[in-house]
Parts: structure tokens; C-alpha cells; sequence
């Protein structure tokens, strides 16, 4: 049965993908919700929360604010904690519950500027769909509300599109740079992660863009429409132990279940790439894609993965082991955490 | 930036019930689910959400019907060993929202679950939440869909933030669903339940004992039902000690279907009023309570703990088993000062509040949920009491006294105290 889960949780919702993307950048974020899906970014998908504070707030929905579309009532609550925070700009995060009622958004962006005068972005999320989907509108609208002003090239400037503790596993900056030195980029803006608004003003400083994931794809396009910068695919950040001992098996079947940039990357430092595939619960782009690919769309698709196919290993997050395990499958297994799934950090 | 918003108690009770500052209504400023108060803002966070507590009826699974948003936390307590295999989701698209064909598919889902399981469940508890809330979905039809067809008990939780503040909240509508499975049988004169808490009173708590005393035989908890059939047991008692106002609804709904009366009991630490309430009780159920020793030893134990530590300055948080301004309450009624109380004030704590404004006027109330608490710059005090006040005061010796078995009575003050000790004595 299709969207039915037997052994895995449900993975990373798109207004988590959304909060992750400005959550250090010096706004004020206000999830669209009851309580319920702030309690699930602050408390489990949003690893910052508990070291690194941030504004984010719940706009405590109640069932007669949703069944009346009491907008403004939201705008006061947000100009009432603008005036006691202050606050760069604001975000309005959409949950199940304004997307049900259709809540106008472009109208909550219009009013929430008019009231307290800063940038005011309001993405759609749905709580339907997984973070990638929830990061590349939050990527863009970052991007195209901040990025307006064109800069001086500066030699060996390099910006990191994409990267986000739920798409990296990390969740501070200071990993991330330590990948990003070894491959020869000193000089790196990681947007999101240990940077500030500021960066982003700036993004047309950089002489090149890397997209870690394809949530970033469509702000590297702006970028590279707005100010001429290049960018290239990559995805530095795969802990040198899974690579060790995922080149062992070089030559054998391999499935790699993984975000599918940072799994095109684990492929090819695998070398033999015709026998490994690489699948993905969350977006795939036939573009960036080999024969066999697959996106998985629930439970069923792995399974039916696995009955058709015979892997020698597979490399997924250890939380997928049960359902692998419930086909028969024999064959060796490296777990490669991956928190939009399992919730497990890497660093 | 404006500093963290409190206000001090005298100035609470000044102003009055109806005139209570923004900060202290939730639902007329945003809500801050700071690190330290999760479990209390979101109702599937942490600690017995709607999820957990459905689960409370032995052997039974649930299936959670909603966007993949609203059970993404369950990842933290579905490999635990009690939960293993008893989470199942269905997951809502965009189409299901919009068409409600996801109601066609419960069943569906329903008959995949018991074809997976070893062993037949006891019950399938269906989880919905805020989507079929505003949908107007009739939960209970489909619930009984599922019983006709696979001959298994079902039932609805509602997992609705939508009504948190609604009479019948998330967290008592689900205590009057784990308890709907009990049929009607003939009642026992020397049973009784005890309501209120997912998880079991303390062992030690006296109240057993004055209970057994008075000739009660058998005192039974949803919490210490392991089987189904001890489950149903349950409809054996001749009463319900309701211990905790979210279970009213509950205990109101078994005195109706199973014609089970129920008394109220409040969980509190002023030794005084807990000796008043035993002797309430005991006139209800028309018995006479021997708790002076009880009593005597408490007070002892407080005034033990006095000479040892000396009048400590307290902060006392939300987030713990028992109310922050009654704990307070009895703090400075004991001698001690409360420097900081985090609370969300409600008409029943009020009242504790007005005595508490008397006897320590200056004593600063905080609103967890509000958000300058962003800002929140630490009191000077000694000692914390609650699992928010650790987030807050994580430099100065406390306890969080959370933990998942219940204190009730003179055992829980004398309990409070003893861990106050021991943390206070390293």
C-alpha cells in the first residue's frame, strides 16, 4: 500500500527543510501552525535548537483562527514580537493547517511588511512533502529577496548552496569547513551555516557556487542568472570512514540509499559506477541521474527493489534495516546516517 | 531588546484573573517553545503525548493517519522496546487532503497491520490530527468500519492542537479513549482505580496504604496493566480516584457507560492541605484515614532538610510532577524563598496564587511560552525545582523531578525533599 509505513517514521517535513535554511540568518520565524509542528522542527528536526538560539515561534493556530482565516490577528502577534525582538526579517512557515484553509500568503507577506517594515517571506509548505522540496523554495526566496546587489569578484571565493544540518547531518559549520579545506576551499561561504545575512547580500562576491543538494539547484540558477557566477555539483561532505569501507566492495552490486547528490558522490569515489545504484526517498532529477536510479516513493518501491534485484551491499541509514531485512536480503549493509530520515547527526 | 517579561505575584493578584498581562494568554502572542518547555507546548514533542498515551491500552498498536509532519518525533520512542511494532503510519498527500480518499484507505492500512503482527493486537488505536480536524472527518464511523471488519476493538485519538484550549484538550479526550474499551461488568465492593497519570503512582506512596487499611482490596492503574485482560479488570472497580483534572472527562464517561462513580483529588505538597483532602476522601468512601504519622514525619523531614541547608532561594518551574505555584506555595510556606516561579496561571492555579501573592509578594512569574524568553537573563537563586528551570539554571544545583513515575501525597513531598538533599549535599 502506497504512503503506508510498516517499519520506518515518517521523514523530515518541508517546513523543517524551510526553518533549517534561515534559521541562523537573524529573522524572526513563525511556523503557521497549532504547536504541534514547531514542536517537531524544535525538537527534533532542527539540531541547533538546543545550543544555538533562534527566533523561532509558533503562531499558536486555534480551531476558530483557521476556521474565521484570522490573518490579521497573526500580523498583530508578529508585530507584538517584532517590537519586543527586533529582527533582520521575517519568515511565515505554512503547515497542514493554512494550506488546508488556502491561507493567502502573498497577502501575510504584504501585510506583515507593511506592519513591521522588514523583508517578509512566506513559503508554502504543506507538511505533505519532505524538506528538499520546503529548502529549494526556502533557497530561492532567500537568495531573490536578499541577493539584489552585484559585488566585486573575489579571487577563491566560493559559496556552498544547499547545506543545512538535516542535508548534511552536521549541525555546525566547523565540519563542513574542516571537508571543504581539504578540497582546496579556504575561502568558503556555507549560506545557513555559520554565516549571516550579510553573506547573502553578498552572494554575488563569490567567484563560484557549489550545490551540495538539488534543493539548491534553482537558487544557483538565479545566481548564476543574476550575477554571471558558475556553479558546479558536489557533495564534499561523506565522512572518510563510510568511503573507506564503502571502497572495499569497488566492483561489486551496490545500492546507495541516500540524498541523491551526496549518493552520485559516494558512487563515483566508489569507482565501477555501472553496478551501483543509487535510489532516494526524497527528489531526484533524471538529469543527474544513471540508468537504474530509482526514486523511491514508500516502502513498497524498496521492496520491490530488492525482490528484483541482488545486491552484494547496500549503504543506507541504519533505520532502513529493518524493511531491508524483512525482503531476505543476505548481503552486507554500512550504515551512511542520514537525518532527514533517521534524525541522526554525523558531527 | 525588551528583557524577559514577568510580572510578580502581588501585581498578578492586583490586576486580576480577568485583566491577566498578553504575556500570560497564550493565544494573544506567539508561541516560544523554548528548549525548556517542548514537552509542554507541543502535545507530541515529548513525554506522554497523544501518540504515547494511546498506546497506554495494553497490546494495542496504533495507526497514525496524517501529513509525514506529524509523526516525524516519533522516531525518538519507536525503537524503544515497548513500542517496538506498534507504530504504523499513513501517510497524506496534497489528493487526500483535498478528496478525502485517505478515509478509504484505513482500512486498508488496518488489514496490512494485523497481516504483519505475529501476534493479533488488542486494539487499533487511530490516530488523526489538526487536517481531519478542520476536514470534519467522523473518525468514529471508520473506527467501526475497522471493528466489523477485522473483529477488533478500534478507536479514535485525536491529536487536535487545534483545541488545546478547548474544555476537552488533546491530553483528556485521549484519557477518555484509552478507557473507552472497558465493558460493563458486575462491580467489585473492594476495588478501585486510580486515574489520572500514564504512568504508575510511586510504590511508595502512602496512599496505598490508607487505601488497603480501609479494607480496599484490589487498586488498580492503566499504567500497571501489562495484558488486556488485566485491562479489563478495570470495570471492576466500585470508584475511580481521579488524581489529575484531565482525566475528569474520562472518569465522567465510566460513571455513565459502566456506572463507575468517581472522587477528584488534586496532587499537592502542602502538607496541610494533602492531611485535609485524606480526610475528604476518607468521608467520601465512609472510612477514617490514620495519616498523623504520615503528616508528623513529613513535617520532619522538612524541617530536617532546613536545618541542613539553611533557607534556600528557589526557582521553580512548569515542566515537573505537581504545579509550579502550589509547589511554591508550600516553599514558602515552609520557610523558604521563591525567587521565580515559570507557570502558566489557569483558574485553578490562581487560587494558590492569591495566597502565594500574600505570604511572597515580590516573587517574579515568568510565561514559558512568551517570546521575549528568548531573553531570559538567569535569577539570582540557589536551588531549581523542574526540568525548565535545568535549561535555565543549568550552573546551579537543582532537580528536574519529571521523571515517569508519579510522587503523590506525603511520600512526594518527603521524596522532593530527599532528592532536594542529595543534590544539595554533592
Amino acid at each position: 500500500m502506497k504512503k503506508f509505513l510498516k517499519y520506518m517514521s515518517p521523514f523530515a517535513p518541508d517546513q523543517s527543510g524551510v526553518c533549517g535554511v534561515f534559521y541562523e540568518l537573524g529573522g524572526l520565524i513563525i511556523i503557521c501552525d497549532a504547536g504541534g509542528c514547531a514542536g517537531n522542527i524544535c525538537g527534533f528536526d532542527e539540531p541547533r535548537w538546543f545550543d544555538k538560539k533562534s527566533a523561532v515561534f509558533s503562531a499558536g493556530l486555534r480551531d476558530m483562527d483557521a476556521i474565521m482565516g484570522r490573518d490579521d490577528k497573526l500580523i498583530q502577534k508578529l508585530s507584538l514580537a517584532y517590537e519586543q525582538l527586533g529582527g533582520k526579517f521575517a519568515v511565515i512557515v505554512s503547515t497542514p493547517v493554512p494550506a488546508i484553509i488556502a491561507t493567502d500568503l502573498r497577502s501575510l507577506e504584504r501585510m506583515g511588511e507593511k506592519k513591521i517594515n522588514v523583508p517578509c517571506i512566506a513559503i508554502d509548505s504543506t507538511g505533505t512533502n519532505y524538506y528538499d522540496k520546503g529548502e529549494e523554495k526556502a533557497w530561492f526566496r532567500l537568495f531573490e529577496t536578499f541577493a539584489k546587489e552585484s559585488f566585486e569578484k573575489k579571487v577563491g571565493k566560493v559559496g556552498i548552496i544547499g547545506a543545512t544540518p538535516i542535508e548534511t547531518g552536521f549541525k555546525d559549520a566547523g565540519n563542513l569547513k574542516k571537508y571543504l579545506s581539504e578540497k582546496g576551499y579556504d575561502d568558503a561561504v556555507i549560506y545557513s551555516m555559520g554565516t549571516t545575512l550579510e553573506d547573502v547580500t553578498k552572494a554575488g562576491e563569490c567567484e563560484k557556487n557549489i550545490v551540495i543538494s538539488l534543493a539548491g539547484l534553482k537558487a544557483a540558477e538565479y545566481l548564476k542568472g543574476k550575477f554571471g557566477t558558475p556553479y558546479e555539483i558536489a557533495y564534499p561532505f561523506i565522512p572518510e570512514n563510510i568511503l573507506a569501507e564503502a571502497h572495499k566492495y569497488s566492483g561489486k552490486n551496490i545500492l546507495i540509499i541516500h540524498s541523491q547528490f551526496a549518493a552520485n558522490e559516494l558512487r563515483n569515489s566508489i569507482g565501477n559506477t555501472a553496478n551501483i545504484k543509487c535510489a532516494t526517498w526524497f527528489m531526484q532529477d533524471k538529469d543527474f541521474a544513471c540508468d537504474g536510479d530509482i526514486a523511491l516513493s514508500g516502502e513498497d518501491d524498496l521492496i520491490e527493489l530488492l525482490e528484483k534485484e541482488n545486491f552484494e551491499l547496500i549503504i543506507a541509514d541504519e533505520d532502513t534495516l529493518p524493511l531491508i531485512k524483512s525482503t531476505g536480503y543476505k548481503g552486507d549493509f554500512i550504515d551512511y546516517p542520514e537525518f532527514a530520515v533517521s534524525g541522526r547527526l554525523l558531527g | 531588546m525588551t528583557e524577559a517579561f514577568f510580572k510578580t505575584t502581588k501585581e498578578i493578584i492586583d490586576e486580576g484573573y480577568d485583566n491577566l498581562a498578553t504575556e500570560f494568554v497564550s493565544n494573544k502572542h506567539l508561541i516560544y517553545s523554548s528548549p525548556a518547555t517542548l514537552s509542554f507546548n507541543s502535545p507530541g514533542a515529548k513525554g506522554y503525548g497523544v501518540k504515547r498515551a494511546g498506546l497506554a491500552v495494553p497490546e494495542s498498536v496504533m495507526l497514525l493517519v496524517s501529513p509525514s509532519c506529524c509523526g516525524r518525533n516519533t522516531s525518538l520512542f519507536k525503537s524503544s522496546p515497548e513500542y517496538k511494532k506498534r507504530f504504523f503510519f499513513q501517510l497524506l498527500d496534497d489528493t487526500d487532503i483535498v478528496t478525502g480518499r485517505h478515509l478509504m484507505k484505513i482500512n486498508d492500512a488496518c488489514c496490512e497491520i494485523l497481516a504483519s503482527l505475529d501476534k493479533r493486537p488488542s486494539a487499533i488505536m487511530i490516530c488523526i490530527t489538526c487536517v481531519d480536524a478542520l476536514l470534519g472527518t467522523d473518525m468514529e464511523r471508520i473506527c467501526r468500519k475497522v471493528t466489523e471488519t477485522h473483529n477488533i476493538p478500534c478507536v479514535a485519538c485525536y491529536m487536535y492542537a487545534l483545541t488545546r484550549e478547548k474544555r476537552l484538550s488533546p491530553m483528556a479526550y485521549v484519557r477518555t479513549s484509552v478507557y473507552s474499551l472497558l465493558e460493563k461488568q458486575k462491580r467489585e465492593n473492594r476495588d478501585m482505580n486510580i486515574m489520572g497519570f500514564f504512568s504508575p503512582l510511586n510504590d511508595k506512596s502512602e496512599l496505598y496504604t490508607l487505601l488497603k487499611n480501609a479494607g480496599i482490596e484490589n487498586i488498580r492503574e492503566l499504567a500497571r496493566c501489562e495484558t488486556f485482560e488485566q485491562y479489563k479488570e478495570l470495570s471492576k472497580a466500585n470508584f475511580n480516584l481521579v488524581l489529575n483534572p484531565e482525566s475528569r472527562h474520562a472518569a465522567q464517561d465510566m460513571q455513565k457507560r459502566l456506572g463507575i462513580p468517581f472522587i477528584e483529588m488534586l496532587r499537592l505538597y502542602q502538607p496541610d492541605k494533602i492531611h485535609n483532602q485524606y480526610k475528604l476522601l476518607a468521608d467520601a468512601i465512609g472510612v477514617s484515614f490514620n495519616d498523623s504519622e504520615y503528616l508528623d514525619n513529613t513535617y520532619k523531614k522538612i524541617k530536617e532538610f532546613k536545618e541542613r541547608h539553611g533557607s534556600l532561594k528557589f526557582a521553580v518551574g512548569e515542566i515537573l510532577n505537581g504545579d509550579a505555584i502550589e509547589i511554591a506555595l508550600m516553599l514558602v510556606k515552609e520557610g523558604f524563598k521563591v525567587e521565580c516561579v515559570f507557570a502558566t496561571i489557569g483558574e485553578l492555579n490562581y487560587r494558590f496564587l492569591k495566597t502565594l501573592s500574600e505570604l511572597s509578594p515580590d516573587t517574579k512569574v515568568y510565561s514559558n511560552l512568551s517570546p521575549t524568553m528568548l531573553n531570559y537573563k538567569n535569577d539570582d537563586i540557589d536551588c531549581y525545582i523542574g526540568s525548565d528551570c535545568a535549561y535555565y539554571f543549568n550552573d546551579k544545583p537543582g532537580i528536574e523531578w519529571c521523571d515517569d513515575t508519579e510522587p503523590f501525597g506525603y511520600q512526594g513531598v518527603s521524596d522532593l525533599f530527599d532528592a532536594l538533599d542529595e543534590v544539595l549535599s554533592k
